[in-house]
């Protein structure tokens, strides 16, 4: 167990001292979060079911007090609210449990029962009668099981939901009804979707786009890992898919070559593509954190001109789309490339320089190019950033003695460290997942010959998000795999932010220095 | 032009924080209620819960009769001002004021009556066309009263209106809303952190606390009578000394002893004791520093020493320690001194204050309650 | 020289030497960040040859590159970009900003949630989804061809992630502002269009800007979506197949006109409207 610091005493540690503390204090806490879940887990547990009771039991009370109105809407939705003159909500509940009575008879009861199996029968050979000849009959199709399997799931859930709406409502209305209250009219329900229920007119859109093409594809592509799908068991034309258990997860970590890893293991090949995606999003994240902030200092600093100037030159990176700016520089710094050329017409060199393709020159090469890409954002936010920072904490450390270097280090660092605390850590994350500047710079080249044999030509430069990309190109695309890399990408990400988040001061005390 | 009936008003914010408790109030027609209290004390969310911007826990509120708990702010006939304005800020303080009226549809040549109106009486006529960045903080606070004196409202509710200016300005407004209310006949309801607003302007004050309500009463009965210790030393400046002594009961006559001295409980409150039969034990005492006199050397007088001497231009304010160490605060009407008096009170002197029995409070020092209300 | 010499050393000339050298810094940096672009404009003019060479200046101008340009696809792609460029600059904006407004202005029980939820799954990749995106798109018919509606689909109706920047604005807009309209008979969505959108310019013009800019980068979703059909392609996907090693011999020259024809209006664009840019980005990062 670590040493516990009254207040008092961690103020009298340093800087980095205090960081150590907190983050020691961190992991030291997790096996006590750990221990405090699995000892309230039962609370958890008895406490969801007590709701889960409740829930039933209110069901239950509301159909035995209910009048005739209130049962009947247990099996006609929106039933009660017709007969109590609430036509519009009414309608949709009714016209909502049609949808579904009918969604499920008709497609909807298949999805589901297929879902366990993905599929029974496969695309074979066959007789077409009214075209006389031997073709091949497609069947079952995994893929879309799966899919709709899925949305079948989220529609029951949401008609669960709704079907209970539809009983607590009833229920309202008849304790409004009895207190001798009214009831929202139509116009009232009309009215209030402009007003206090506006929230819920504006979320409708936004929130139906993320459940559709947001939560049901990353719900699809987590459960592929569980599953063989790829170009050879494509669910449709070919083969079906099934599920697979937790095979996946296996091969991906598993430390035998054998397992299709060419001269080495999947998971060393995980392992070095996932160090270098840390070292990479570490290393383009303070490059051009400090040299922005460098950079947006000296454009700011009193008695420089054409401030306007120098600011508008260097956004021009952020202007120009980045398929063309990073294209170009790429195709520069090639082998048969600009700046190869030029220097051998000018005899500086004999061998063009490797930038793309030695290892370590094409991992520096890209680091250079993304500052250039990057700075001018972190110049736009320092700026904003340095200006706001009150003048008089320069003016009293003046008094006390700071001079430049010591006002930057104690005043300036701290003080967007502090603000900037949590862009750093999306900006960081955002690294991890930038896929734009290694995939148009390098393709994620040069080639790893030891990962040979793992899916999608793994190479030096390539990111998990890039590999992922790769491994689902192509015929022989490996989609299970590159769902397991995802979902590696995400508790990476996950891990990262919630010790970030734990450790940094600035979202504790972000009212410190406001 | 109405009542408002606050009944069991409970706000309980998520996590079962209890900002406002059982909170119960008649405010009648055209009467001037201010509700203070430090900060946190529930007033602001009480008064957001009137207006509607705040949902109500448990309980109901009634504007003329009527349960407006779930009714729009919009139609609750009320009109507010907003401790930072809430001025909007890309319209001119014409179309501020004419905002409400052009929600309402009605036609441009009344808002135009209305307005001009308006703004003549709060003294703004000439900034009509400006926005309201280019006003002064005193301007501001008039355009926002003038936006709530267009509604027509049935109840005026004010936040802290008068907070955010400077001490002069304020109490230049603080007259100028007591002229606004004469001219507006309506139910006010007043929320303020500073009790001299409170005891200026209220017909009625509600002190609160911690989400209670410690007491409700006239300007005069708080400062008189206050019903608990938190009342008396939140109402008055300086703040009420309160010192720790007993009660002692000799001959059927009541005395307190602090500091060693022996002073009488005499006239009504004495009385008063004697009628409920005030057992004798330990009490607080509470005088106001203006009710402390200064007195010559006696044996019901208490010896102290002067620490420090404020300057006030009418009156004096003198921190004193006694003999044991208590600091209490005296206030002394300069023109009561000659040269000699005053120049007896230079810090580190000795002198002796007294107090009768007329201007003590006395506590119990376990309820906090008092023993007299 | 001595200490109380240097103590008295004019801070002026100090400044000056200083400043001098930030001027040089100042100047090699926007030589670099400047070289690119200016080469790209250069070697559009270049006819003596397609391919990459080791100079800078044309030995011979002309606008055979541009020619080629319109001989080509490109104006079909570049119609296609423009396209959802334009139609994610009103919905994305329209999605995001009623995404933004709703979480930063009303408190209703499930918000917590909902903004941990989305968080969590901004944490997943969104390559991830590509895929099945792509299946759902073809199976409704939006590929290849018909990539432009695919994209613009799939660009806005996933867009409510990105609240975060405006969300950060409007928290600046004082809440008593809704609170003063809504006592002063504003319904909540007269206090959005009435007060708050007058008042949420800056970043509503920011939030086009980007929305505007995006497609015309987009180049991995667009590819998958295209499926090789030059009809369905973007500038990115179509350029980029420029670039291949079968290709760039004879279509470098080309390419770097086309990058002139494309960022020159999203530049200009871009530098007219950088103050609202800038609010923005800086606002967004101060607010996390």
């Amino acid at each position: 167990m670590m040493k516990q610091y009254s207040d008092l005493e961690f103020l009298r540690l340093s800087k980095w001292q205090r960081f150590l503390y907190r983050l020691a204090a961190f992991f030291c806490a997790i096996p006590r979060a750990i221990g405090h879940f699995f000892k309230n887990i039962g609370g958890y547990i008895k406490r969801a079911a007590l709701a889960v009771i409740n829930e039933f039991r209110d069901i239950g009370v509301t159909f035995a007090h209910g009048d005739w109105k209130t049962k009947t809407s247990y099996l006609v939705m929106g039933f009660g609210n017709l007969a109590r003159g609430q036509i519009l909500r009414g309608l949709l509940f009714l016209v909502f449990e049609l949808v579904f009575i009918f969604y499920m008879i008709l497609a909807g009861g298949y999805w589901l029962s297929m879902l366990p199996s993905l599929g029974k029968q496969g695309p074979v050979e066959g007789y077409d009668p009214v075209l006389d000849t031997y073709t091949t009959i497609y069947h079952d199709n995994s893929f879309k099981i799966l899919l709709y399997g899925v949305l079948t799931i989220f529609f029951i859930v949401a008609f669960i939901y709704t079907w209970r709406l539809n009983v607590k409502q009833n229920k309202i209305m008849e304790q409004i009804l009895k207190k001798g209250g009214k009831l929202k009219s139509d116009k009232d329900d009309l009215k209030s979707m402009v007003d206090e229920q506006f929230y819920k007119t504006l979320l409708a859109l936004p929130l139906t786009g993320i459940l559709i093409f947001t939560v049901l594809p990353i719900v699809f592509m987590i459960l592929v890992a569980f599953t063989n799908y790829d170009g050879a068991h494509n669910g449709y034309q070919n083969n079906l898919f099934t599920w697979v258990g937790l095979d996946n997860f296996n091969t991906m970590f598993s430390w035998t070559s054998n397992s299709g890893g060419g001269s080495q293991s999947y998971s060393a090949t995980f392992g070095e593509i996932l160090s270098w995606t840390l070292i990479w999003a570490f290393l383009a994240t303070f490059t051009n954190y400090f040299l922005g902030m460098f950079v947006a200092m000296m454009i700011n600093k009193k008695g420089i001109r054409l401030k306007k100037m120098w600011r508008t030159i260097l956004v021009l990176t952020i202007a120009i789309p980045q398929f063309i700016s990073l294209l170009y520089v790429s195709k520069m710094f090639a082998k048969n490339g600009l700046i190869n050329l030029t220097l051998l017409d000018w005899g500086w060199i004999k061998e063009p320089l490797p930038f793309w393709d030695d290892a370590t020159w094409a991992r520096v090469t890209v680091i250079l190019i993304n500052i250039w890409i990057g700075i001018p954002h972190l110049m736009l936010i320092a700026t904003g950033i340095l200006m706001n920072i009150p003048a008089d904490l320069y003016e009293s450390a003046r008094i006390d003695g700071a001079n430049a270097w010591q006002q930057y280090i104690k005043i300036t660092l701290p003080y967007m460290l502090f603000i900037t605390g949590p862009y750093l850590l999306t900006s960081f994350t955002g690294n991890m997942n930038n896929f734009n500047v290694i995939y148009l710079l390098t393709g994620g080249g040069p080639s790893n010959p030891k990962a040979s044999g793992a899916s999608g030509s793994v190479g030096y430069t390539d990111l998990l998000i890039t590999w992922l990309f790769k491994i689902t190109t192509g015929s022989d695309a490996k989609y299970y795999l590159a769902s397991v890399v995802g979902i590696m990408v995400f508790v990476v990400v996950a891990v990262i932010s919630l010790v970030v988040y734990n450790v940094l001061p600035s979202i504790k005390n972000e009212e410190d220095y406001q | 032009m109405a009542s408002v009936k606050l009944t069991n008003v409970k706000k309980i914010y998520d996590k079962n924080v209890v900002a406002v408790h059982d909170f119960n109030l008649e405010i009648k027609d055209k009467e001037f209620v201010v509700f203070v209290g430090p900060s946190g004390c529930g007033k602001s969310t009480t008064l957001r819960m009137i207006a509607g911007l705040e949902e109500i826990s448990e309980g109901t509120v009634e504007i003329d009769g009527e349960v407006v708990n779930d009714l729009q702010p919009k139609d609750r006939g009320i009109a507010m001002v907003f401790q930072n304005y809430a001025l909007y800020p890309h319209m001119s303080v014409y179309d501020n004021i004419a905002f409400s009226l052009r929600l309402k549809k009605t036609p441009e040549d009344v808002i135009y009556d209305k307005v001009t109106k308006a703004a003549e009486v709060l003294g703004i006529t000439e900034y009509l066309m400006r926005k309201p960045r280019a006003l002064s903080g005193g301007q501001r606070q008039r355009v926002a009263i003038g936006r709530a004196m267009v509604r027509d409202s049935k109840v005026f509710l004010m936040d802290e209106p008068l907070s955010n200016l400077d001490a002069k300005l304020r109490n230049q407004m603080r007259a100028e809303i007591i002229l606004l209310r004469q001219k507006l006949d309506t139910t006010f309801i007043y929320v303020t952190h500073d009790q001299t607003e409170a005891m200026t302007l209220a017909d009625r004050i509600v002190i609160m606390k911690d989400g209670f309500i410690m007491q409700v009463g006239t300007p005069d009965e708080v400062f008189e009578m206050p019903d608990n210790l938190f009342v008396a030393e939140f109402i008055g400046a300086p703040k009420m000394n309160i010192i720790k002594t007993e009660l002692v009961l000799e001959n059927g006559n009541y005395y307190v002893t602090p500091f060693g001295a022996k002073i009488p409980v005499d006239g009504d409150k004495g009385k008063a004791l004697a009628d409920r039969k005030v057992k004798p034990g330990p009490v607080l005492l509470g005088v106001r520093p203006e009710h402390i006199n200064l007195a010559k050397a006696a044996d019901h007088a208490i010896p102290c020493t002067l620490v420090v001497d404020e300057m006030m231009g009418s009156e004096l304010h003198l921190h004193v320690d006694t003999e044991d160490g208590t600091r209490l605060i005296v206030r002394v009407p300069t023109l009561e001194l000659d040269k000699e008096e005053r120049k007896a009170l230079t810090v580190g002197n000795k002198l002796h204050i007294t107090f009768g029995g007329k201007a003590m409070h006395l506590f119990d020092p376990e309820t906090e309650k008092n023993l007299l209300a | 020289m001595n200490k109380t010499e240097k103590r008295h050393m004019g801070m002026k000339a100090l400044n000056r030497v200083s400043n001098g050298s930030i001027y040089i810094l100042l100047i090699l940096i926007s030589v670099i960040w400047l070289i690119p672009f200016v080469f790209i404009v250069f070697q559009s003019f270049r006819v003596e040859s397609t391919q990459q060479v080791g100079y800078v200046i044309p030995h011979q101008w002309g606008l055979q590159n541009y020619i080629n340009l319109w001989n080509s696809d490109f104006k079909r792609w570049y119609l296609n970009t423009f396209i959802i460029a334009l139609a994610s600059a009103v919905l994305v904006t329209i999605i995001q900003l009623c995404m933004s407004y709703t979480l930063s202005r009303f408190r209703f029980k499930m918000r917590g949630p909902l903004m941990r939820f989305m968080l969590i799954l901004g944490m997943f990749p969104g390559m991830l989804t590509m895929i099945i995106l792509y299946r759902v798109l073809a199976d409704i018919g939006l590929t290849q061809a018909n990539a432009v509606p695919g994209l613009i689909l799939v660009g806005f109706a996933s867009s409510g992630m990105g609240y975060y920047v405006s969300k950060g604005f409007f928290d600046t807009i004082p809440k008593s502002l809704d609170e003063a309209a809504r006592v002063d008979g504003a319904t909540r969505l007269q206090v959005l269009y009435k007060i708050i959108l007058p008042l949420a310019k800056p970043i509503v013009i920011y939030t086009v800007l980007t929305a505007f800019m995006g497609p015309w980068g987009d180049f991995v979703f667009a590819r998958y979506v295209a499926m090789g059909t030059s009809a369905g392609y973007n500038v990115a996907v179509g350029m980029y197949s420029w670039l291949t090693a079968d290709q760039i011999f004879g279509m470098y020259t080309t390419f770097c006109a086309g990058g002139v024809i494309v960022a020159l209006p999203v530049t200009i664009l871009f530098m007219c409207l950088q103050k609202y840019y800038v609010e923005g980005v800086t606002g967004g990062a101060v607010k996390g």
